[in-house]
């Protein structure tokens, strides 16, 4: 099979899920389409995870400061600069993405836990100095507004359904983009270097630039599912990316697999199904209010346990394991 | 003048309980190479046990003894049970790599919501034995309570416990031998698994003394500690991850920075120099400043 075919493949599958999600939105209530939103939003912050993790061998427990950054340049530039809201995605995207190759680059040369914990420092310290910039809002925040849809697109077209097609198009390209990326020379790059850190150094690869670009990279498409997230609830505070977000996005790539982007969609709906089953779960079994807020947690973690216990390639690994035997 | 002497005494007290911190952190990662998040968790859920025994007995010194012990065995069995398991299953692969970070840190979150299970997650305070309050001096009420003062004895007094344990016993040869070589200890007949679980065990006690010493004057809920992993965290890569003289040297450099910048400049400055001063260590000296021997990076 040679790369071109794969590559228009890929493309008309993406453009195939992009109509077939398009026609599902008309068809779908606004609770869905804000559910689906969510689905794609977290489908892409797990992306940048698997992208991180699983191809260049970082890990990251900061990716909700980086979000956070992201969605905070997409509330100045809406809000400051009174651009448009898609350039203020945009502008979450490149900012979050700078921010990351500055911060990977110092980054590079740590490994492992060394990587995690400062990125941990990172996501407990950011949104606390985020506090203390005026500009940022403090406390409340800033406000968030794509705006209303356009009219073009008919009286029917509800507020949610423009959040779901804003969320799933960036999401669907994005990573369309990433899946591109990672099959060319780059992705090669990333693997090698994830796999074989000297042999890799031997064959040329900058191993410090490219473990910050593959950092930069990824901050990039979280600040963009930041400022997809921030969309969703229509504005961004210190409040609204805890440390436990980054849990929970580190726990949907384990949990879908993170040695290959074909399961985040799988991992988006499952954080956006976790907290629904767990508060019905909760309700049926009349728990306290200690125990209906600790389900959610309880629930992701032991996930995440039973996952690196039993099947540590993931959701996705298997499918991997098994293309992998057929070479 | 009496601002400076106040920092100092400040500086100090919280040092002492990053030291604690940092110091479980370095065990553990001395005999696993693992930085086990899940610290932060263990230590709330201890203290929680503290809590307990506290409001049942009325003795502060009481649930101090039993939260610590309580520790040990919990993080023996963290070791036994759970570690182990997972470096048995996830032994190759990328997913090798990031296994261990991933579970400890999966653990923590089902250690939390274990709590708020049991305890709920309204906030809860822990009676201290001596005032919390400023002690007055030349007249002058300062930041410095009875209760620092005992923070900073308690924990002089533990770090000479473990000293001697390490120095001047065969178990503490055994530790530091297993941390050091770990197949040149198996062949001289060391039980390198026992004493990386008792180094676990001791990591756990640690951790816990230092949620019993954190809390009173705070509140305790499901989630109060993450900030001293962190700082415990700075303070082991100060210290350079591997040595626990580094881990107490560079909780007190982190304890003066913070308190002298909060005190001297803005309390806005706690979070900033914390960070500022891990990124510099990070890219200056990655080693850690008060590593004698050459640092690892792996």
């Amino acid at each position: 099979m040679s790369k071109t075919i794969t590559a228009k493949k890929r493309l008309l599958a993406f453009l195939l899920l992009g109509w077939v999600l398009l026609i599902f939105s008309d068809r779908v209530g606004e609770l869905t389409q804000y559910r689906g939103a969510f689905v794609a939003t977290y489908a892409l912050a797990i992306a940048s995870i698997i992208l991180l993790t699983g191809y260049s061998g970082q890990l990251s427990l900061g990716h909700s400061a980086l979000m956070a950054v992201g969605a905070y340049a997409g509330a100045l530039t809406i809000n400051n600069l009174k651009l448009h809201p898609i350039i203020g995605l945009f502008a979450a995207a490149l900012v979050a993405g700078v921010f990351g190759l500055v911060f990977g680059y110092a980054a590079a040369r740590l490994s492992g836990p060394y990587l995690a914990g400062t990125t941990l420092a990172l996501a407990i310290s950011l949104p606390t100095i985020a506090n203390q910039f005026p500009i940022l809002g403090g406390e409340q925040g800033l406000l968030f507004d794509v705006g209303a849809p356009p009219a073009r697109l008919g009286e029917e077209f509800s507020q949610y359904q423009w959040f779901f097609w804003i969320s799933s198009l960036s999401a669907l390209i994005m990573i369309w983009l990433l899946a591109n990326l990672l099959n060319s020379r780059y992705g090669r790059e990333f693997r090698a270097l994830r796999d074989n850190p000297i042999a890799a150094q031997l064959a040329g690869i900058n191993t410090g630039l490219q473990k910050a670009m593959a950092f930069g990279l990824s901050a990039g498409i979280a600040g963009l599912s930041g400022g997809l997230l921030v969309m969703l609830i229509s504005g961004v505070s210190p409040s609204a990316f805890p440390l436990s977000l980054s849990f929970l996005l580190l726990a949907g790539a384990v949990i879908t697999g993170v040695y290959g982007l074909g399961g985040v969609m799988i991992g988006g709906v499952i954080l956006v199904a976790i907290p629904e089953i767990a508060e019905s779960v909760a309700i049926a079994l009349g728990g306290s209010e200690g125990f209906t807020i600790s389900l959610p947690d309880f629930i992701v973690g032991s996930l995440v346990i039973l996952t690196v216990l039993f099947t540590p390639y993931g959701i996705g690994g298997t499918l991997h394991k098994k293309k992998h035997n057929k070479h | 003048m009496n601002q400076f002497i106040t920092a100092v005494l400040t500086s100090l007290s919280t040092g002492a309980i990053y030291a604690l911190m940092s110091i479980s952190l370095v065990l553990v990662w001395r005999s696993t190479r693992v930085i086990n998040f899940a610290q932060a968790a263990q230590a709330v859920l201890t203290t929680y046990i503290g809590y307990e025994v506290i409001t049942r007995s009325g003795s502060f010194w009481l649930g101090l003894i039993v939260a610590v012990i309580a520790g040990g065995i919990i993080g023996a069995g963290i070791d036994r049970l759970f570690m182990r398991q997972i470096f048995k299953r996830a032994s190759s692969g990328p997913i090798a790599m990031i296994a261990p970070v991933v579970a400890t840190t999966a653990l923590l979150g089902v250690i939390y919501s274990l709590i708020g299970f049991i305890w709920g997650i309204s906030y809860k305070t822990i009676e201290a034995p001596v005032s919390t309050n400023g002690l007055s001096i030349f007249g002058s009420v300062v930041a410095f309570s009875p209760f620092n003062l005992l923070v900073i004895i308690t924990v002089t007094l533990s770090m000479i416990v473990l000293t001697i344990l390490f120095q001047k016993t065969n178990i503490g040869l055994a530790l530091r031998a297993s941390a050091h070589a770990p197949e040149i200890s198996r062949l001289s007949g060391v039980k390198v698994d026992a004493v990386r679980t008792l180094g676990w065990a001791i990591a756990g006690g640690a951790g816990s003394l230092a949620g019993m010493l954190y809390i009173p004057g705070s509140y305790l809920y499901p989630n109060s500690m993450a900030v001293l992993l962190v700082f415990g965290f700075i303070a082991a890569v100060i210290g350079g991850l591997d040595s626990l003289f580094g881990a107490v040297a560079g909780a007190m450099v982190l304890g003066f920075a913070i308190n002298f910048s909060a005190s001297y400049i803005s309390y806005k400055l706690v979070f900033p120099t914390a960070f500022v001063i891990l990124i510099l260590v990070l890219l200056i000296k990655p080693n850690g400043i008060f590593s004698s021997s050459k640092g690892r990076r792996d």
